[in-house]
């Protein structure tokens, strides 16, 4: 059995909503202090899904052109992302990546042609079809002599450079 | 009771509050440590501070690595020693925060702990040095630096110690460094007019290749020239001198110091140094403090002040040899890559079964024999081991034939510690086996005397040989002939091998410089053999071929 | 059908200005809706807030004042959970990184190490949280026996708390081996030889062919014979997977309960204690409410609070909020302090051909180790499943009532807690003496059976000791409470006394040192 009591001089009865003592200044300090330190090292390890240093290993990679490779011909070395077209005296390289969402591109007789979303590119990379919004990158060629050459994917370099024999 | 409320109220507040501060405190120290105050973050400031204004803009202090999926590297290195992270060109002419100097392989692509040994993944100087607890494999000392080699040029072909040196001389003494630099030394004159180098830095040349006819080569051009070094400093070389500086020059392939360390690990002077498999060499299990180099150096001036109990014995060497196979145990640090990665000399040994090293029979001595036999064949004593035969002994060798030798080497001693050597794979081929044998008789100038008896001859009373070999022999050779301090006898292929000839004349002669004394010659103090006797004990041999 | 409801007030703007209204009052509509009893600013508001709450509601709305003493608990139950919190933090980070493959592993910790940003901070945090967590249980677990708080109603909650404590270390084991270096190797390869230690019963029994339990316990700890990628992924997924889970839904119902099993221990006399009762706050109830209003199903009869009036309680918010968050926070500070000045050991990668020397288990399996260095059945399953049940057991064994919610309450109290430590800690210090200096049964007697050595632990000894003296107490004092002070004081000297020797004196196999300066060098 539950029984009301009466209120007594100067008392407040709990079940009327009544104003807080004001909260004094330690009770304050504590908890945003409190707040701040959670805060700060909530962002600080936030920080740490960013990695510092991605493991980019280097894209350097020495091919020797067939001798058979026809003018125009796209030559692509198994396992990488670039096609090496010889024409004439001049040698040049462009990635295969596809600039819209980065399938491979296949290399054709025409240029290139992306499996993915249809895009289509001309043999200098040029985009002729499709949703890519940028033409194929020329990476970079050097000669070392004879039919070998270093290509690197990473460094991509103005369209139209080659390097000449 | 309020008071009491609020005053728990109170310490908690002040709880929290402290605790907070402090955490917070805690917390800020550790971001500006890690963002201002790391290693590298430091290195990278001062370095950018000392930068021309234009590079400094474009500098951005971050870590840098280099990663290699060939040979597993992932070298942080670049973080502190900007100038050699790929596209950076760092300090110009700093040796630590400028650019690598130029090497036949790329540090951008092959990464640096290959070569420099410590920890690549370590950003902070101690950790990344290698010189800290718990991390195996510190750097490699400065100035041993090209034994890194030794983690992919694993079987570096050297030539025999004497004939390096001999082709060392004489490439000297040919005079080639008036036009040609070799490790840094030459290349003073240019055959064009004045000064400065126009033959090309030999240094290499083992590795990149020389053309064979540049003897011809040079003939060529001085016959064209008219004047100048051309004319005045290349002469004749006869072909023997040419031969010894082929070779002199196929073993320059930029690591000075290492061949001749290797070479010199080869040798028969050095007697007591076993020939180990680098894969074994575990740097882990290294005690003492953490400078492998000064280890080394003590563990070869002195062995048991760094091993305990070692049984190896002190070598007498001189600081420089000390030095050179300092140089090359440092180098033998092979870590595993792919076989793409493979240098030639890798290939070749670890594939097709060829030698590294020189495969004379001084060389092949030196380093498959020495350690037991000693380097002029004159046997070893261990404390506390039976004694190793001297195999070099005359009275040894005037009894036995090369083809006794040459099945000795190949078919060892079962159960004892002369290990087959034909037979097991890595093992020694049948011509290496024979130029062992020419070199093993050549160490004691004895020819065979010859046997113009059956290999079986002996007969004799078996009862009367049993009863002398207790008496005489047994003390030493074991009552079944199973050895003690002397050779065991019932071994299958000594007993195979052994002609009866060699047995009587062993017994009756003895072997001079050894325990074993001659038996037929009359002696005061010791019991002797007649012929008779003696054949018995021959037969009473015998009867243990064939049997367990 | 009205047409007119169905027509819009005129008065009422039109949709598109209603909508930029309800835009423009959007966020403090999405107030009022998070907080839906208005904000927090009142008793009452208080109050709905905390049992309105998901996350709040896990305490009653008012908190007696007892339970807010430092002394009832010093926060330790808190603090244990705010390092499980600190752990789920610093765990789920570090999983950014970590890669649970051989060598790949130790490699990856190398990053986090290295070149994750915060990543080293962070990992330090992980292990000594997880190293104070361990700590804190087992305060938690004494502070809980010595305040005779397991009694009823709260049995139950002991038991699930027992539970707790064995996931802990279960976590704590299992993340041991996830850097994959020469310490985890070779803490995981004993440790998983622990759990094979009963072949050796069944061996000295002959039955092993059919009964291979221990052959069984290791091969499902490890998925191999040997620790090797497939023990690693078992054991990454029970420290980040399987134990993290139920010690969440474990931690729950210990919350639970303490709430329904009416809130912190207190004795009997607790308000007679306090003194006054708190001015100014008008009181509710005069009488104590009679009836039951137990809503759950889960507790049987009248809750708890049955029978007591709410004078003696405060507001849990803020009096509750406060305690909770003072210990919470200085929990975080102790382990980002030691996070900063200590970083966690990581030692050469795991080389299965050389083992380390001395290679120990964790810490608080050192005492354990000591006793497995005799006998690896008795000391690394027998006597610990003894400990357990009979910790199991103490709640259901002592129905007394004397003492309850006192610090070393019952009959003894105090000098008899004291007497114990000295002969808990005479008789361990007696028998490790005696085993460091004379050996055990293989010394004196290398004939003696396996069966013989494997049972006869100097641990086994022990366990008898400790519990012929508190069976020997209970006597005495005619209290089944005072043979439980007597035994868990004596068993927690033992765990100590070991533990410190295991740690600190033990050297190269296992050989006894005075300090590590005296280990043989190489």
């Amino acid at each position: 059995m539950t029984i009301e009591a009466k209120p007594t001089n100067g008392a407040r009865s709990r079940l009327d909503p009544e104003a807080m003592p004001r909260r004094d200044f330690l009770g304050l300090t504590a908890w945003w202090s409190a707040a701040a330190a959670l805060l700060f090292g909530f962002l600080g390890s936030m920080r740490l899904p960013k990695a510092a240093v991605l493991p980019s290993p280097s894209k350097k990679f020495k091919i020797t052109l067939p001798a058979s490779l026809a003018s125009g011909q796209a030559y692509v070395p198994a396992g990488r992302s670039a096609a090496i077209y010889k024409e004439g005296m001049q040698v040049y390289a462009v990635s295969t990546i596809c600039t819209h969402l980065g399938c491979i591109v296949k290399a054709t007789d025409s240029g290139f042609d992306c499996p993915c979303h249809g895009s289509k590119f001309a043999k200098d990379g040029a985009v002729l079809k499709g949703p890519a919004p940028k033409g194929l990158p020329w990476i970079e060629v050097k000669h070392l002599g004879g039919d070998n050459f270093l290509i690197d994917e990473g460094k991509s370099v103005a369209a139209g450079t080659t390097v000449t024999v | 009771m309020l008071c009491d409320t609020s005053r728990k109220m109170k310490a908690n507040k002040h709880l929290l509050l402290w605790s907070s501060l402090a955490a917070l405190g805690v917390l800020i120290w550790a971001a500006v440590d890690e963002n201002f105050y790391r290693d590298w973050r430091v290195i990278q400031r001062q370095v950018r501070a000392r930068l021309l204004p234009s590079q400094a803009d474009a500098f951005a202090i971050r870590l840098r690595q280099i990663v290699s999926r060939d040979t597993g590297a992932t070298d942080r290195c670049v973080s502190c020693h900007v100038g050699m992270a790929p596209g950076e060109s760092g300090i110009e002419g700093d040796r630590l925060y400028g650019r690598h100097p130029d090497v036949v392989h790329d540090p951008a692509s092959f990464g640096c702990t290959v070569c420099h040994g410590g920890q690549g993944r370590a950003t902070s100087t101690a950790d990344a040095h290698g010189k800290v607890p718990h991390w195996p494999e510190p750097m490699v000392p400065k100035e041993y630096s090209l034994a890194g080699c030794g983690s992919c040029h694993t079987h570096l072909s050297v030539p025999n110690l004497a004939e390096l040196q001999k082709g060392k001389l004489n490439f000297e003494q040919a005079d080639c460094l008036a036009c040609h630099r070799m490790d840094g030394r030459g290349g003073t004159m240019r055959p064009g007019g004045a000064g400065g180098q126009e033959g090309p830095d030999l240094s290499r040349v083992g590795a990149t290749g020389f053309k064979q006819d540049w003897y011809e080569h040079h003939w060529a051009q001085k016959k064209k020239a008219a004047t100048g070094p051309w004319v005045s400093a290349f002469g004749d070389l006869p072909p023997a001198q040419r031969g010894a500086i082929d070779e002199y020059l196929r073993s320059r392939v930029g690591a000075p110091g290492l061949v001749e360390g290797k070479a010199l690990f080869h040798m028969p002077e050095l007697t007591a140094v076993g020939n180990k498999d680098p894969g074994q060499v575990s740097f882990a299990q290294v005690p003492g403090e953490r400078s492998v180099a000064n280890w080394l150096k003590q563990h070869f001036r002195a062995p048991a002040s760094v091993v305990h109990r070692s049984g190896m014995p002190e070598l007498g060497l001189t600081e420089r040899q000390i030095d050179q196979l300092t140089f090359y145990l440092l180098s033998l640090r092979r870590r595993t890559s792919g076989e793409t990665l493979w240098p030639k000399d890798r290939i070749r040994a670890e594939r097709f079964g060829a030698r590294e090293f020189a495969t004379d029979g001084a060389t092949l001595y030196g380093t498959f024999c020495a350690a037991c036999h000693g380097q002029k064949g004159e046997g070893m004593r261990y404390p506390g081991l039976p004694e190793f035969p001297a195999i070099a002994n005359a009275d040894f060798l005037r009894l036995v034939s090369n083809d006794f030798l040459r099945e000795q080497i190949k078919q060892g001693r079962p159960g004892r510690r002369m290990p087959a050597w034909g037979a097991s794979e890595g093992g020694l081929s049948g011509e290496e086996i024979g130029r062992l044998v020419t070199y093993v008789r050549g160490l004691g100038a004895v020819p065979f005397e010859g046997d113009s008896q059956p290999r079986r001859w002996a007969k004799g009373d078996l009862a009367q040989g049993e009863k002398l070999y207790t008496e005489v022999c047994a003390s030493c050779h074991g009552d079944r002939g199973e050895g003690k301090v002397a050779p065991a006898l019932n071994n299958r292929v000594f007993l195979n091998l052994a002609t009866d000839t060699y047995l009587y004349k062993t017994i009756q002669n003895g072997r001079s410089g050894t325990s074993m004394a001659g038996f037929g010659a009359g002696s005061s103090v010791r019991r002797t053999l007649t012929d008779a006797e003696t054949a018995s004990v021959v037969a009473f041999i015998r009867t243990w071929e064939g049997k367990k | 059908m009205n047409q007119a409801a169905e027509k819009p007030n005129a008065t009422e703007p039109p949709a598109s200005a209603r909508f930029i209204e309800n835009l423009k009052a959007f966020p403090n509509r999405l107030a009022d809706t998070m907080f839906r009893t208005g904000r927090p600013q009142s008793d009452r508001t208080r109050a709905t807030f905390v049992f309105g709450n998901v996350f709040l509601h896990l305490h009653s709305v008012r908190t007696h004042q007892w339970s807010l003493r430092w002394s009832t608990t010093w926060g330790l139950g808190i603090a244990t959970a705010s390092c499980f919190f600190i752990l789920l933090l610093t765990g789920v980070l570090l999983m950014f990184y970590y890669k649970p493959y051989p060598e790949v592993a130790y490699l990856s910790i190398k990053d986090i190490h290295f070149v994750v940003p915060t990543g080293r901070f962070m990992r330090n945090i992980h292990r000594w949280s997880g190293n104070m967590m361990v700590v804190l249980v087992l305060l938690h677990m004494a502070r809980a026996f010595y305040t005779a708080a397991y009694r009823a109603p709260r049995e139950f909650n002991w038991l699930i708390g027992m539970a707790l404590l064995v996931m802990t270390l279960g976590l704590s084991f299992t993340g041991y081996l996830l850097p994959w270096d020469q310490l985890a190797y070779w803490a995981i390869t004993i440790g998983a030889n622990i759990a094979q230690s009963p072949r050796e019963v069944t061996d000295a029994l002959g039955i092993t062919e059919w009964f291979d339990v221990g052959g069984l316990q290791k091969l499902i700890l490890l998925g191999s014979e040997d620790v090797g990628e497939e023990a690693l992924i078992r054991f990454y997924l029970l420290h980040v997977m399987i134990l993290p889970l139920a010690v969440v839904l474990l931690m729950a119902v210990h919350f639970w309960r303490i709430r329904k099993d009416g809130g912190m221990t207190r004795p009997a006399d607790a308000e007679k204690r306090l003194g006054s009762r708190v001015d100014g706050v008008y009181p509710v109830f005069t009488a104590a409410p009679e009836k039951t209003y137990s809503l759950a199903a889960i507790v049987k009869g009248r809750t708890a609070a049955v029978g007591e009036g709410p004078e003696w309680t405060l507001p849990s918010m803020p009096h509750l909020m406060f305690a909770e968050a003072a210990v919470f926070m200085l929990t975080i500070a102790l382990s980002v302090i030691l996070a900063l000045f200590l970083d966690a050991p990581l030692k050469e990668v795991a080389n299965p051909a050389v083992p380390e020397n001395p290679a120990k288990a964790p810490w608080y399996f050192l005492g354990l180790q000591e006793l497995v260095a005799h006998s690896a059945f008795m000391g690394g399953i027998g006597i610990p499943s003894i400990v357990l049940i009979g910790l199991a057991l103490i709640p259901y064994l002592d129905r007394e009532t004397e003492g309850t919610g006192n610090w070393f309450g019952g009959p003894g109290g105090g000098p008899l807690v004291f007497r114990s430590v000295i002969v808990g800690l005479a008789a361990v210090v007696a028998l490790e003496a005696l085993v460091i200096r004379f050996g055990w049964l293989r010394q004196w007697w290398p004939a003696t059976p396996q069966l013989v050595v494997t049972l006869l632990n100097p641990g086994t000894l022990l366990t008898v000791l400790y519990a012929w003296y508190s069976l020997w107490c209970l006597r005495r004092f005619d209290s089944t409470r005072a043979g439980a002070l007597a035994l868990f004081t004596c068993f927690v000297c033992g765990f100590i006394v070991l533990t410190v020797i295991g740690t600190y004196f033990r050297g190269p196999n296992w050989d006894f040192y005075w300090s590590p300066s005296q280990w043989p060098g190489h």
